[in-house]
């Protein structure tokens, strides 16, 4: 009995050492909250099985789950491009893009009280999560509406994400804030705020992607992982958009990932520009417009010395485009934008 | 030496006492050195754990260099006026007139437990709640705490007011209970009053007590002053480590933890010191 048991028992580790193990990070964002329904209805398991692997799902907070990646304890992790840029990247943990999700477009906002004007500004205070995309849409607000020199004299308050909406909302000597939904849509309900500037007036600078790390792409099991989760992504992103009945229990079971109902999902969608079809990602992964957004963002990430203090050029951490072109110093490409899964997933070579 | 070695009768002789006492420090060094050279070799921009090296240039720059928005302050000057100017002052100074309001607010709490102890209607009135209020966690209060207080000085200073002086208040009336009734009583036979019992005899022998009892209460200031500058601040250490969480800059983060802690043991020495000096008579028992 016991030999059998034993027998067993090594049957059942190899059994699981045979098959590679990866594991994805995923946070709570609307265009993020897919990977809970991906792995919940058992779409992800289907595409890891096809290809013989084992995906592990599992949910963190957003600054957690960077550090998660740059310590390499997971092997996937979804981020925008800023922090893409300046956490693993600039630590030396080369990654590349494998899947372009969406752009903030207007979910990250400016808000103020009082019906105050941007020229206002200047000496007001202002909360929001200090060197993150909120400070960088501040920084692109001002500089549009060409008050660049005034950024200095706006009193930033470095404020948690976690307590931004009640903080904002009780604290009246506080005139603005800039944070993303659903804090944004939970101050907007209060009397007398406004919005100022939002993200879809920065169009696809503010990208929500999936990262791996370069060197799990290098090996082939690697390589299976990533053709799994773009074919398990684009399944669920298809699910999504069907114009079908069906498609509001997707998006309700998307929803229940972040504990939110269906009508407040659906909300944020509405100002998520999200990429359902290969075919559009593809075509803005290809489009200049990714290089020249993301050269304002990496000269943003420059100035506020995210490269780390070690860095003394922009160029220092670089980033390698679609078509080949690399924007910095050629040996020292960290960030890549990979095009080639979205591509296998347009041609349905999956 | 060699007889019960390991025994309660076992006397160590002052250097192998000694030689132990740091062994662990050198074993956690060495164990962080190891596998920070490891990551360094695997990869040479690693900044999870930075080299000694790094270390010490990112707490020359913090501790030389003015804070990022002020620039006026420029590098010139003796190497003490830039030091006064520079981030690492700045931060600690924010840093520690935070912390000397709340200990000045725990002296209420004192007197509070003292009152509860000794004067029946007085406990009558608070006990209750405040055994009550001591099982809240202040920190998932926080929505309340903004909307009393604002989001400035005040409700970083109350959130500890609030997660701390409960616990001292509770020792203190421990403490003034203690206080054997026989003293009380002879106190007034020989003339004095109320109040001259609750400060002169009950307070006064109670004090090394509760000095002690706030010097083991200094980490749980320090935890809530942390959460509240990691909330919503513009200045101070835990802002500082909070931002720089932000792109790893570990580097900073190692040292200003150790500053912290440097800080906190000397506070803690120093009142250990003054306990010594105020009250000589009082032996730990």
């Amino acid at each position: 009995m016991l030999r059998r048991l034993s027998l067993l028992l090594l049957l059942a580790v190899t059994g699981f050492a045979q098959k590679a193990s990866f594991t994805v990070g995923w946070s709570v964002y609307a265009g993020w909250t897919p990977y809970y329904y991906l792995n919940k209805a058992g779409i992800l398991k289907k595409w890891a099985d096809k290809y013989g692997i084992n995906i592990k799902v599992q949910r963190f907070d957003y600054a957690p789950s960077l550090d998660a990646f740059v310590a390499k304890n997971i092997d996937a992790c979804t981020m925008t491009n800023m922090e893409a840029l300046d956490m693993p990247a600039s630590s030396g943990v080369p990654t590349t893009s494998i899947l372009i999700g969406d752009y903030s477009n207007g979910n990250d906002a400016l808000l103020v009280r009082n019906g105050l004007q941007m020229k206002d500004l200047p000496g007001k205070k202002l909360l929001l999560v200090e060197k993150t995309v909120s400070e960088y849409l501040f920084d692109r607000a001002l500089t549009i509406n060409g008050m660049r020199d005034q950024i200095k004299k706006v009193r930033l308050i470095n404020t948690s994400d976690s307590d931004i909406a009640t903080a904002f909302i009780s604290d009246t000597s506080a005139s603005a804030t800039v944070t993303w939904k659903p804090m944004v849509s939970q101050i907007l309900k209060q009397k007398g705020i406004t919005s100022l500037f939002n993200s879809s007036q920065i169009p696809g600078e503010i990208l929500d992607l999936t990262v791996v790390r370069t060197d799990v792409l290098a090996k082939p099991d690697g390589q299976k992982f990533a053709k799994a989760l773009a074919g398990a992504w684009y399944e669920v992103l298809g699910l999504m958009s069907a114009k079908s009945p069906g498609t509001d229990k997707v998006l309700a079971g998307i929803a229940e990932g972040s504990q939110d109902t269906l009508d407040s999902y659906k909300e944020q969608l509405s100002t998520t520009k999200m990429f359902y079809t290969p075919q559009s990602a593809v075509g803005f992964g290809s489009s200049p417009e990714l290089k020249q957004k993301m050269d304002l963002v990496r000269q943003f990430c420059f100035d506020h010395g995210l490269l780390g203090a070690n860095t003394k050029s922009v160029d220092d951490v670089a980033i390698r485009y679609p078509d080949g072109s690399v924007q910095g110093k050629g040996d020292r490409v960290r960030l890549v934008f990979d095009l080639s899964y979205m591509q296998m997933a347009v041609g349905g070579k999956l | 030496m060699s007889v019960g070695f390991f025994l309660i009768h076992a006397k160590p002789h002052r250097t192998p006492a000694m030689l132990l006492s740091w062994s662990l420090f050198v074993t956690g060094i060495a164990l962080y050195l190891f596998v920070a050279h490891a990551r360094h070799r695997d990869n040479p921009e690693e900044r999870v754990t930075p080299t000694i090296a790094q270390m010490a240039r990112g707490m020359y720059d913090a501790a030389l260099k003015p804070a990022e928005d002020d620039e006026q302050a420029a590098s010139e000057g003796t190497m003490v006026e830039r030091f006064r100017n520079s981030m690492l002052w700045k931060d600690t100074k924010a840093t520690s007139r935070r912390f000397i309001y709340s200990m000045v607010l725990l002296i209420p709490a004192v007197l509070l437990g003292l009152h509860m102890g000794l004067f029946p209607y007085v406990g009558a009135f608070f006990l209750r709640f405040v055994l009550f209020f001591d099982k809240i966690v202040a920190l998932s209060l926080l929505p309340i705490l903004f909307i009393a207080f604002g989001i400035d000085e005040l409700a970083k200073v109350m959130l500890i007011v609030i997660g701390v002086t409960p616990t001292i208040i509770l020792d203190t009336f421990n403490l003034t209970r203690a206080v054997p009734a026989e003293q009380l009583v002879k106190a007034f036979t020989l003339g004095a009053g109320d109040f001259d019992t609750a400060y002169r005899v009950v307070l006064k022998q109670i004090m090394p007590r509760v000095l002690n009892s706030i010097r083991l209460n200094l980490k749980s200031v320090m935890l809530f002053l942390f959460a509240g500058e990691m909330i919503a601040s513009t200045d101070g250490l835990a802002y500082r480590i909070a931002l720089l969480r932000r792109h790893m800059g570990m580097d900073v983060i190692i040292p200003y933890v150790l500053w912290v802690a440097l800080l906190l043991f000397l506070v803690d020495l120093g009142m250990r010191v003054l306990n010594r000096k105020l009250h000589p008579w009082f032996q730990e028992s």
